[in-house]
């Protein structure tokens, strides 16, 4: 039986992988101490750090020690077997570690099975609360946890729900809202597909809080899994009596339902979101008034998203002092971002609030892929900005990004490198914000449209210094002027651009230049005379028919019929492609 | 089926002390399947069935490690509870015949120990 285990990865990637080999040097020397018997050594896939050399973890001391030399193995096994000691100077310091609220059934449970949920504890909250809580007592706990929405905006849940508590009306709603449309976004999906009861739970005790007796799930039809899972899980809290009729025996009952969102991005705004519940085209209101007092079917709704929800259960079981603990002063609890872009271990990870953003980025998630430097993170989606790397120490909360010119979002988190273009960027979400615009009101269909033709004739090479100005001055109008959050915040990817890097759009306009290569127009490809074989791979693959020439003369681009898709550069092995 | 009070719920919650020791959980929400969950989770089932091993295959949630999708955690009596990446058939198999028959944990693929 062996009593412990070791854990070894090369976690250098600018290299050649030394795994195997220390591997075999770390079992020869256990052989020399005739400890092979007891010990079991695993070469891993990943080990949790990154860029530190020769990693090897010893369970379950749990002891970690990086940039090893071949002359360490000696030290750390003689430490750990024979001298039960630990060698100091090779540890690993403690780092950034998640911290899983939201995500702490995701990946443990089966999410068809309520039987899971419960046993893990799920529905004990809802229990405590028909139980032992009046609505006030419940609000009152929530405000203490100081949860804050976490659909993007950060209000108060709390208040949300006190608003809608203190109307008297003879019906009210609830309403979670998966109508996660942000690209790059898909927190929300994975808990509905990994923890459907625990939004549900969260939902019926949000129900009990305000009065309502019906509640309803906004959910976009492009997530038919989270679809299925969460009617399966509808059925099951309704054969277990945990929806209906006298909830848990108690006077409390409530039902719900499913509505799908067609795919309109703009839904994901409460009062359209609203409109579209109510059959109507999804067209957002002016607040006030706000759903709290007059929502759904002109009805007190409160509407939360599925993050939300999913904490409530914890914040009553464990308490709103013990979520209050975690987080920073104006921001408590953990949130989840999907980090994807030039990352390596694109994914989902949850923090508490103030972890900076090198936190998530390099020492959770890795760094880059390519290796190459950070550029700029992007968060909070096509409402958000973009956060040059200089500012990645920032703890992240709410406040802190609005300061940056992002937001937190949905969750988002974009990681670019050197290889992203910043006038390319805005361009794609601008791009992605006009098309959603309902345009219902003037400065966001129009502000939005006049505002990526600049964009888009600085990116051709042909833009002005005035341009600048003008996108500025739109991008307030849009902010000050828009009548929902969409086209509030649609200028965020702008502005914060310009904000950080000003320069690179200078480029582009006065040399011409796209200093990434992202943009086509201002890109040329050639072939270097002096480097190039004449293999021919890049006439071969190049789509257009756009390279000239033969093995013997020589190839050339013909700049007329290249479209800079950028293949030959791909593959060609001798670096005889230019691009410029 | 009954409608649940209180005190049901309240002895629900606590697991029961015979919970299978040894199972194996497949990831099977969307970004999993589209990586090939499904097929592993079929494998595994079959597998399991026709070596008569004593593992009960389990279906859960994403993990959130999509970059090392299918997932599949594997917990083993006497060996600590660890997260398998990218894996296909051959993993699998590997996973069945040393993980859980030698009690062996499998070189090259593991993302994460649990324990």
């Amino acid at each position: 039986m062996y009593t412990k285990v070791i854990l070894v990865k090369d976690t250098d990637t600018k290299r050649e992988d030394r795994t195997r080999e220390f591997f075999t040097r770390l079992l020869d020397y256990l052989r020399e101490c005739n400890l092979h018997e007891q010990v079991q050594v695993v070469r891993v896939a990943d080990i949790g750090v990154y860029g530190r050399g020769l990693v090897v973890k010893i369970l379950p001391d749990e002891i970690t020690y990086i940039n090893l030399q071949d002359t360490d193995i000696r030290r750390i096994i003689d430490a750990a077997f024979k001298e039960n000691k630990v060698v100091e100077e090779l540890l690993l310091k403690p780092k950034a570690k998640q911290h899983r609220i939201v995500l702490r059934n995701c990946g443990k449970i089966d999410p068809e099975s309520i039987e899971e949920y419960i046993a893990c504890g799920g529905y004990l909250a809802l229990k405590k609360v028909l139980g032992e809580l009046t609505q006030q007592s419940l609000i009152e706990e929530i405000k203490v946890s100081g949860i804050r929405g976490r659909g993007g905006a950060g209000y108060p849940t709390w208040m949300k729900w006190n608003f809608a508590r203190e109307i008297n009306s003879n019906e009210k709603f609830v309403i979670c809202n998966a109508d996660e449309g942000d690209p790059g976004a898909y927190m929300d999906r994975s808990v509905l597909e990994g923890d459907p009861h625990s939004v549900i739970e969260g939902l019926i005790i949000a129900a009990f809080a305000i009065g309502a007796a019906k509640g309803y799930f906004y959910i976009r039809a492009e997530y038919p899994l989270a679809v299925e899972r969460i009617n399966k899980a509808i059925k099951q809290a309704y054969e277990y009596g945990l929806l209906g009729k006298n909830i848990l025996g108690s006077k409390f009952s409530l039902d719900l339902d499913i509505r799908l969102g067609a795919g309109a991005f703009v839904c994901g705004e409460e009062t359209a979101l609203i409109s579209s519940i109510e059959g109507k085209r999804g067209y957002p209101h002016p607040r006030p008034p706000y759903p709290s007092v007059k929502g759904l079917w002109g009805k007190p709704t409160v509407i939360n998203n599925v993050e939300t929800l999913a904490n409530i259960p914890q914040i009553i079981a464990k308490g709103g002092k013990w979520f209050a603990g975690i987080g920073t002063q104006t921001s408590k609890g953990t949130k989840v971002f999907a980090v994807t872009g030039k990352i390596k271990n694109s994914g989902l990870v949850e923090v508490a609030m103030g972890a900076t953003l090198r936190d998530i980025v390099m020492d959770i998630c890795g760094g880059t892929f390519s290796g190459k430097p950070i550029k700029a993170v992007q968060t909070g989606g096509p409402s958000g900005g973009v956060i040059p790397a200089e500012l990645l120490d920032t703890p992240v909360d709410y406040e802190n990004l609005q300061k940056l010119g992002s937001i937190m979002g949905s969750g988002g988190m974009i990681v670019m490198d050197e290889d992203d273009c910043m006038v390319d960027i805005p361009k794609f979400y601008l791009g992605f914000c006009k098309e959603e615009s309902c345009g219902k009101c003037a400065p966001c269909r129009i502000g939005g449209f006049q505002m990526l033709n600049y964009l888009k004739r600085i990116s051709e090479g042909n833009g002005k210094l005035e341009d600048l100005k003008q996108m500025r001055r739109i991008a307030q109008a849009m902010q000050k002027a828009s009548l929902c959050g969409l086209g509030q915040t649609a200028s965020n990817p702008v502005v914060s651009t310009l904000r950080y890097f000003e320069s690179e759009y200078n480029e582009h306009i006065l040399n011409k230049r796209c200093p990434a290569g992202k943009c086509s127009n201002l890109v040329t490809y050639s072939i270097v005379e002096d480097k190039c074989k004449r293999c021919g791979i890049c006439v071969i693959n190049c789509p257009v028919k756009a390279i000239n020439g033969d093995k013997e003369s020589g190839f050339s681009i013909v700049p007329e019929k290249c479209v800079k898709c950028g293949r030959c550069l791909d593959v060609c092995k001798f670096k005889a492609i230019n691009k410029k | 089926m009954v409608k649940l009070t209180p005190e049901q719920l309240e002895k629900m919650g606590k697991p029961a002390a015979d919970n299978a020791k040894n199972w194996i959980k497949v990831g099977m929400s969307s970004c999993g399947i589209a990586a090939g969950a499904e097929e592993v989770y079929n494998f595994f089932t079959e597998e399991v069935k026709k070596r008569n091993l004593p593992v009960a295959v389990k279906k859960c949630g994403c993990a959130g490690m999509c970059y090392a999708e299918p997932l599949v955690e594997v917990n083993v009596e006497g060996l600590p509870a660890v997260i398998y990446g990218a894996v296909n058939k051959e993993i699998a198999t590997k996973i069945l015949e040393k993980h859980v028959v030698s009690k062996m944990l499998v070189n090259d693929c593991i993302f994460e120990v649990l324990s």
